[in-house]
């Protein structure tokens, strides 16, 4: 604002002015403002409203039927929603690994060692490819001549065959192996930002007071680290419900069976290839509602610090 | 928030915050090296996976010995690789120059030019972040269907600006924030008006911004399955990505020809993230790295 450098100009004058600059001001900001908000309530806010009109019809893409509230009761019952869900929450058990060993690698790149620059960069890597390329890599790590199968023949078990992809009760654990080795970059990346606004003098405190290097990792790094672990926790649970597509389109396009249909493939499933948009639209919203209460954490803790 | 302006990135604070003053034990010191390395194997694996197989024909690989070129030089008639390609750089530049002439602005808007009901506004968007497209996917297609836009790429154009505008118009109003309002306020006066500020002042200073917004937008859409398999109807203007994840799931393209066709889809984006790594980490860290 002006004000401090005009204090002798006649008090009329500047307030007329200010008024159209703060309405010029304004209009600008509105134009300026219009293209995003189009593009965003266009592409994504009409269509949430849609979403709910058809997850209570009938829909085949061209035409829909009202059906009413039957369609929620009736998609409760559908066996394949509650497999994805159920699909979707065992892999929530692989988070914990997606969060402790890119910790670690963190940790191991906060040291310095020779090279580390070299090894961040590698590190890295993974992450700016396709998971439709880092799955079909998996998909020959786990195939009945793959790698995996090699690493156990090399190690004398030359009896021993996995096909995990194979098998119902397998397929998803290894996607599971690959979901964590796909956030691996991204998470150490979070992880290792933290780490640098660890401030040195803390440890090296701990250190003269005789703290081993443990005690330090526990009582200091850890909870430094806290905002960046909770981030990261919520963005990989993100991932998780809406990310995986890529991997399972590649690696098993949902099987065997259904054992590897998460809510996100069976959204796809249901809509492309059962023709059953209404029914998709539904399972979409529920999709929707998950991730909003994921998100909404998320919120609250890029909130919590500004 | 001035995140943006003073990032404390791991490069820069080299003397500032060395970890370890004492140095350790020299066997300790190779212990952590050895495990660097073991990690390092880890993540190559893909990369040795991708180079290994593609220099084996389908024959080789098979049998599992020897290596040949078979696989590189028969690769275009498999895969159409040069359209393919082509097909996703007119993808990723239309949407991120759409992102960025949308975002810019709008950021602009938001921090500096607020209107009535602006925040209300800012944090609609910034929550659309929230919002995946499987979740909107059903009446996204139709609608795009319905206008006719899959013909060509306008439709996947389209939804991926829409996709990746309400991150960039956070970032760019989180990066503007830290400029302080008299730079803005004295061009107005000088009489630059606001598409003047906007082209003379504004963005000058945003490139730093601008340049995390094209580079994570790049990886994401290049990067990308979904929309490129469903808002493009003609199989022929399909981009890299979405050849390669069509030919696997159909299971009857060799193998090693899929490995040759990887290798050409994350050249680019391998290329990009390593020349522009430190403005990858700021966009993937935005937010909460102080």
């Amino acid at each position: 604002m002006t004000t401090v450098t005009t204090p002798a100009a006649p008090a009329y004058a500047p307030k007329v002015r200010r008024m159209t600059l703060k309405r010029r001001r304004q209009f600008a900001g509105v134009v300026f403002a219009l293209p995003a908000i189009a593009l965003v309530v266009c592409f994504i806010g009409i269509p949430i409203g849609q979403a709910v009109y058809y997850s209570f019809t009938q829909w085949n893409g061209a035409t829909s039927t009202w059906i009413g509230p039957s369609t929620w009761t009736q998609a409760f019952h559908n066996t394949n929603l509650w497999t994805a869900l159920r699909n979707n929450g065992l892999l929530l058990l692989s988070v914990p690994f997606a969060l402790a060993l890119p910790l670690g690698i963190a940790v191991l790149l906060h040291q310095r060692v020779a090279g580390w620059r070299i090894f961040r960069s590698i590190y890295f890597l993974p992450t700016a490819i396709s998971w439709v390329v880092l799955g079909l890599v998996a998909e020959r790590f786990f195939a009945y001549q793959g790698t995996l199968n090699s690493i156990i023949h090399a190690l004398g078990f030359s009896h021993v065959n996995t096909n995990m992809l194979g098998y119902q009760s397998e397929a998803l654990i290894a996607l599971g192996i690959t979901f964590i080795f796909t956030m691996i970059g991204t998470n150490t990346m979070l992880f290792l930002t933290g780490l640098a606004t660890l401030d040195p003098t803390l440890e090296e405190a701990a250190r003269i007071d005789g703290a081993g290097r443990w005690r330090i990792f526990r009582s200091i790094t850890l909870p430094h680290l806290s905002r960046f672990v909770q981030l990261a926790f919520v963005m990989t649970v993100i991932a998780l419900f809406s990310a995986l597509f890529s991997l399972i389109f590649v690696m098993t396009g949902g099987g065997p069976g259904y054992a590897t249909t998460t809510m996100e493939f069976l959204i796809y499933e249901t809509g492309f290839n059962q023709g059953d948009f209404g029914t998709a639209a539904l399972y979409g919203l529920i999709l929707f509602v998950i991730t909003g209460v994921v998100g909404v954490v998320q919120l609250r803790l890029i909130g919590s610090n500004e | 928030m001035t995140t943006l302006l003073t990032p404390p990135s791991e490069s820069e604070g080299r003397e500032a915050s060395r970890p370890l003053k004492r140095p350790p034990r020299k066997i300790g010191r190779w212990v952590l090296f050895g495990a660097m390395i073991v990690v390092a194997l880890i993540m190559l694996y893909p990369f040795f996976v991708m180079g290994v197989t593609s220099l084996k024909s389908e024959a080789q690989f098979l049998s599992g010995g020897g290596f040949s070129w078979l696989s590189w030089s028969s690769l275009t008639s498999v895969i159409p690789v040069g359209q393919e390609v082509l097909s996703s750089t007119i993808l990723c530049s239309s949407s991120i120059l759409i992102i960025l002439c949308v975002g810019l602005p709008a950021g602009f808007a938001f921090s500096k030019l607020r209107f009535r009901m602006s925040t209300g506004v800012f944090l609609i968007i910034v929550s659309a972040m929230m919002v995946p497209l499987q979740a909107i996917l059903m009446p996204e297609f139709v609608n795009v269907t319905k206008l006719g836009l899959t013909g060509g790429y306008t439709g996947a154009i389209l939804v991926y600006a829409a996709l990746g505008t309400p991150f960039s118009v956070f970032l760019f109003t989180t990066y503007f924030r830290g400029v302080p309002d008299e730079l803005i306020e004295a061009g107005i006066v000088d009489g630059l008006g606001y598409f003047g500020a906007l082209w003379r002042l504004v963005l000058p200073i945003a490139v730093p911004a601008i340049a995390t917004v094209t580079v994570l937008q790049f990886i994401q859409i290049w990067d990308d399955l979904l929309v490129g398999l469903l808002f493009i109807s003609n199989t022929s203007d399909r981009p890299i990505t979405v050849g390669l994840a069509v030919l696997a799931a159909g299971r009857t393209t060799s193998i090693p020809q899929l490995m040759a066709g990887s290798i050409i889809s994350a050249l680019p984006a391998m290329l990009v993230y390593l020349g522009f790594q430190r403005y990858l980490v700021k966009g993937l860290t935005m937010g909460i790295d102080r």
